[in-house]
């Protein structure tokens, strides 16, 4: 139907059915299209959920934007090329979404593609110094020195666009100005969960901007991807979001056995939904604690320690790992769930249904926490849309965008469940959708533990996996937002280019947005309730 | 002629006595200044290890563990004074942008405040180190002083956490300092004196929380919190908010200067429970309930100082229970509690106090 | 008069929910504590699943004999290079050339633990142990060969 739409515009796009339908639209009429698709009446496409910068070599640089309407789920794919590797330029769409502001940050940072008119055109990952764009395929892997220097973070950032007669033209704008009180708050501060750094303009208490430095733990994982074999890429996506890991290598096994046609046993399946839940219970008990800490009653904190380390047990026997479990395999799980798997997870929600009324009487109804956690730090359900806030933050606004719900995978439509919505969208919403939540992915393990059935628990694969070419996509729910799997694959058995959609990303941006006017405790507070971790944002 | 067992003035006067004896009496004084003054730091330094002992103990319950107990047996008794070593052997750093004597000043203000605070508990009968007419305001005054350290130490510092940290302590405390004074007040009128001795003796036949009923159990309330807030503990650690501000206003202090805010931070507690002790728990006043004789008799044959310390640990344990129970207040918080709850909420308790004496209403 | 009843309202329901916070934490102060005493309960307590992986070992029977045929899959399935065989050519009894496995080094502290190898290995001769006690003062002693008798 979009298509249909995108080729009565302009009847010379490309469109190829390999894996995902990807429209290929030229770059110059790339903006127009978006706004097409952004303004429909019946069906906009409101959500950009990432744009995946891409090296296609001889066809030039690019980006895909993958897309979706909040309305009806619909999905589509923009393919953008500019065949000029020199001088890359593609017309901004952050104009449109805001969530475009970051993303095509990224993809300057890593492949050079300058974005005209996007009013903030600075590294992102990298340091400012940083010679090349490493993830283009011909980049110098030894360009660039170990600097053992001080990054001094310029105060000014670019913005570049084209004069009438096709010239480029650049432009400064100001990040902070002469009179801005610029405190950092990190990459080294008890609160921000990791070496995130946001530099924050005060005027007093109240915060007037925030300006996050990201890039402190990049490790290049999607770099790495392109030299690792299938099977080998796996073991990376449990270091992305450490709290999801599960969930994260799920989405990447099922990116892959989808384009490599395997089918996964019905017991795996009820392993892995299982296993995700477990995952986002323990997620959301470590925010609790994590939230807690941050706003200063350190006793909670430990209460929720408590009943994670019960759930780290229970991953310990079945899967080997506690943090990083390592278990889902092409084709199904690593190993056969261990015998006492069961009555464990059992023990296990019984008594978590017991202690959770603690954790409201402590901290829930505490007049403190109420007052800073209500009306502060709201952030509006279009804001969400726009700034792809997915997760716990955009149910917190009213945007209903569990992806167990709107794109079932896994058992998720064969169980029951409710997809928590509030719509204040303040922090103590935040929170409760998580809180909720707990108990909600509590009623579909109880769903499916008992009921798992007899059979393999992984399907047979080939020794070496190859896919075929085409581009694939897949996306789960993890515990902090929509987590997805953009593949390329060239018919190789390693794939020409491996995305993840970071969950997190789309959140540290909204920090400026849901934080202004606030207070530094605020600020803090705000950080725990969306629920944000580095290793998931830097990648 | 109870109590007169463990009065300790007819011995120190005899020591007085015999000291004049041996020596001028300037010399006498002087001795006697000096060892009182050690005596002071030696009980400061070994209350400071206890209460922080305390605090790890109770503070791992709150939060289901149990807390240190390696080092030194069992108990990990050592714990606190093997810290307190490794702290004394540790480098202070000095900064390059700070104003160097501010700086190095401002932790001894700190401590100089608590201490002379600290000098006017009364220990027992005769046990007092510090005897004024006008005691309880003294205490107000000198406690006044720790303020000032910590604004000078989060301004000289040089940094930005430390700054905020500082303007925050230095709004809450001037704000805390009404409802503290109020609620002092309450029971100056009560007891119709400001001296500390005199306060205490007059709780010879019940303790003014119970001869003050319910204006004096509210100005109770009040007191702890405001006196919480005075000591800058949670959940009115604001000034420290280690998740804010890293170590609010002595982030760039290290060693024995560090220990000093820390230090004082944890006497202050102890000060905060010994002054409430005395105005509302009859200080080293034993339990005496009306009629049970043989009871009261018992309760006399406990010393004085036991009660005191008695009753304050347990001021000090609903203090630390405090603490690790609830968040941190933001700074708005903080300052609408004052002066939207507290103070008027005081305001009514003084008013109520005087009314209840004028009309002979309390015991 | 409205705002006043407000406030006195919102004054007693913070003082109750203050009360029952502080209730929960004393609760919690008079249950049994969780702190595990690790080095303590090494031998008693501590439970540590048969599935952790926490050191690549390669099994031997009671003769010293090992399952490795050397053919070096473990090597390639491995994403952090963790694995390194040296092998030679020899000729076997009945006249056939056959790779013999001479040292299988392991880096533990490369590994990331993600069973690749394991799985890879087609004749089960390598396998993870949850013998996790492994720190050690200098890096080179994490280099351990496998094969050694």
């Amino acid at each position: 139907m979009e298509i249909e739409k995108i080729t009565s515009i302009i009847p010379e796009a490309e469109i190829s059915q390999t894996g995902e339908t990807v429209v290929k639209v030229p770059a110059e009429k790339l903006h127009q299209i978006a706004e097409t698709l952004l303004n429909d009446k019946e069906n906009p496409m409101d959500f950009l959920r990432d744009i995946v910068g891409m090296d296609w070599g001889e066809e030039g640089l690019g980006a895909l934007y993958l897309l979706e309407s909040t309305r009806t789920g619909a999905r589509i794919i923009l393919k953008a090329v500019t065949a000029d590797r020199e001088k890359a330029l593609l017309p901004t769409v952050s104009d449109l979404w805001k969530t475009a502001l970051i993303k095509e940050r990224e993809v300057y940072d890593f492949f050079g593609i300058c974005f005209l008119n996007h009013p903030d055109m600075r590294r992102i990952f990298l340091r400012e110094d940083w010679i090349g764009y490493p993830m283009r395929k011909d980049y110098d892997m030894n360009s660039n020195p170990l600097r053992m220097d001080n990054e001094e973070n310029a105060d000014m950032t670019d913005e570049y666009f084209l004069r009438p007669d096709g010239t480029l033209e650049g432009r400064k704008n100001v990040v902070f100005g002469e009179d801005d009180f610029v405190v950092n708050i990190g990459p080294q501060h008890p609160s921000t969960h990791g070496v995130l750094r946001m530099r924050t303009s005060l005027d007093g208490e109240n915060i007037r901007k925030i300006d996050p430095i990201l890039g402190y733990i990049h490790r290049g994982i999607e770099k790495m991807n392109e030299s690792l074999t299938y099977p080998q890429t796996l073991a990376l996506t449990d270091r992305l979001d450490y709290l999801s890991a599960h969930q994260n290598r799920h989405a990447l096994c099922m990116c892959i056995e989808k384009a490599a046609g395997i089918e996964v046993p019905e017991r795996a399946q009820y392993i892995r939904t299982i296993m995700d839940e477990l995952q986002r219970i323990d997620s959301h008990l470590l925010f609790y604690s994590c939230l807690v800490m941050d706003m200063g009653g350190l006793t909670p904190f430990f209460y929720g320690f408590r009943e994670r380390e019960m759930i780290l047990d229970i991953f310990e026997e079945t899967t080997g790992g506690r943090l990083i479990q390592n278990y889902n395999m092409i084709g199904g799980v690593q190993a056969d769930i261990h015998p006492t798997f069961q009555q464990k997870v059992k023990d296990f929600i019984k008594h978590l249904r017991s202690v959770i009324q603690d954790y409201h009487n402590i901290f829930t109804s505490n007049v403190i926490a109420d007052t800073r956690l209500k009306g502060v730090g709201v952030l509006s359900k279009e804001d969400a849309i726009s700034l792809g806030c997915t997760g716990g933050t955009g149910r917190a606004s009213g945007w209903a965008n569990d992806v167990r719900k709107h794109h079932p995978y896994a058992l998720y439509n064969k169980v029951d469940f409710k997809e928590i919505v509030y719509t204040e969208g303040d922090s103590f919403a935040r929170y409760m959708v998580r809180m909720d939540e707990i108990m909600e992915s509590c009623h579909i393990i109880e769903q499916l533990i008992d009921n798992i059935p007899e059979g393999e628990f992984r399907a047979k694969t080939k020794p070496i996996i190859k896919l075929p070419e085409g581009v694939f996509t897949s996306s789960v729910e993890t515990s902090r937002g929509e987590f997805d799997v953009v593949l390329e694959s060239h018919g190789d058995k390693v794939p020409y280019r491996l995305h993840y959609r970071s969950t997190g990303l789309p959140l540290v941006h909204a920090m400026d947005t849901v934080c202004r006017g606030a207070k530094i405790a605020d600020l803090i507070a705000i950080g725990g309730t969306l629920d944000f971790v580095i290793p998931d944002i830097d990648r | 002629m109870f109590l007169d067992y463990y009065n300790l003035s007819p011995l120190l006067m005899q020591i007085h006595a015999f000291l004049c004896s041996v020596m001028p009496e300037w010399l006498a004084l002087t001795l006697e200044g000096l060892v009182v003054g050690v005596f002071i730091l030696v009980m400061y330094a070994v209350l400071a290890i206890i209460l922080i002992y305390m605090e790890r103990k109770v503070c791992a319950a709150f939060q289901c563990r149990i807390g240190p107990n390696r080092v030194g047996g069992k108990g990990g008794l050592l714990q606190v004074p093997a810290d307190v070593l490794k702290i004394l052997t540790k480098e202070i750093i000095s900064l390059k942008h700070s104003d160097h004597f501010l700086y190095a000043l401002a932790p001894f203000l700190v401590i100089l405040a608590s201490i002379l605070t600290f000098s006017c508990l009364p220990w027992n009968k005769g046990g007092e180190i510090l005897h004024m007419n006008i005691g309880i305001f003294f205490v107000l005054a000198a406690s006044s002083i720790g303020v000032l350290g910590i604004l000078l130490a989060g301004w000289s510092s040089n940094s930005k956490y430390t700054l905020i940290g500082a303007v925050r302590s230095g709004a809450m405390i001037i704000s805390y300092e009404l409802s503290i004074g109020l609620s002092v007040l309450t029971m100056v009128v009560m007891s119709g004196a400001m001296d500390i001795q005199t306060i205490v003796e007059g709780q010879a036949n019940g303790w003014n929380i119970f001869k003050g009923h319910i204006p004096a159990i509210m100005a109770f309330i009040i007191y702890l919190i405001a006196g919480n807030a005075e000591a800058n503990r949670g959940p009115f650690d604001l000034a420290e908010a280690e998740q804010e501000l890293t170590a609010g206003y002595h982030t760039e202090y290290s060693g024995m200067h560090f220990g000093f805010f820390y230090l004082a931070e944890y006497l202050n507690l102890f000060i905060t429970a010994g002054i409430a002790t005395t105005l509302f728990l009859g200080g080293w006043m034993p339990l005496h309930i009306a009629g049970l004789d043989g009871l009261n008799m018992v309760m006399d044959y406990i010393p004085g100082f036991v009660w005191f310390i008695g009753k304050t640990f347990f001021i000090v344990f609903l203090l630390m229970w405090i603490r690790w129970t609830f968040p941190r207040l933001r700074i708005d918080q903080v300052l609408t509690l004052e002066w939207k709850y507290l103070m008027p909420l005081s305001l009514v308790v003084l008013l109520l106090m005087t009314v209840c004496k004028v009309f002979g209403l309390t015991f | 008069m409205n705002g006043f009843k407000e406030y006195l309202k919102g004054y007693v329901g913070g003082v109750k929910s203050l009360l029952v916070g502080m209730r929960t934490s004393m609760k919690v102060f008079c249950q049994k504590k969780i702190t595990e005493q690790y080095p303590e309960n090494r031998h008693t307590t501590l439970h540590i699943p048969e599935r952790h992986r926490a050191m690549l070992v390669m099994p031997v029977d009671e003769e010293g004999n090992h399952h490795c045929i050397a053919c070096g899959l473990c090597q390639m399935s491995c994403p952090n290079g963790t694995i390194r065989l040296t092998t030679e050519m020899r000729e076997t009894e009945d006249g056939k050339k056959k790779k013999f496995l001479v040292k299988y080094e392991y880096n533990l502290g490369s590994c990331m633990f993600c069973m690749q190898c394991v799985n890879a290995c087609p004749h089960n001769a390598i396998q993870f142990t949850n013998d996790f006690e492994n720190a050690v003062f200098q890096k080179e002693k994490l280099v351990m060969t496998l094969n050694k008798k």
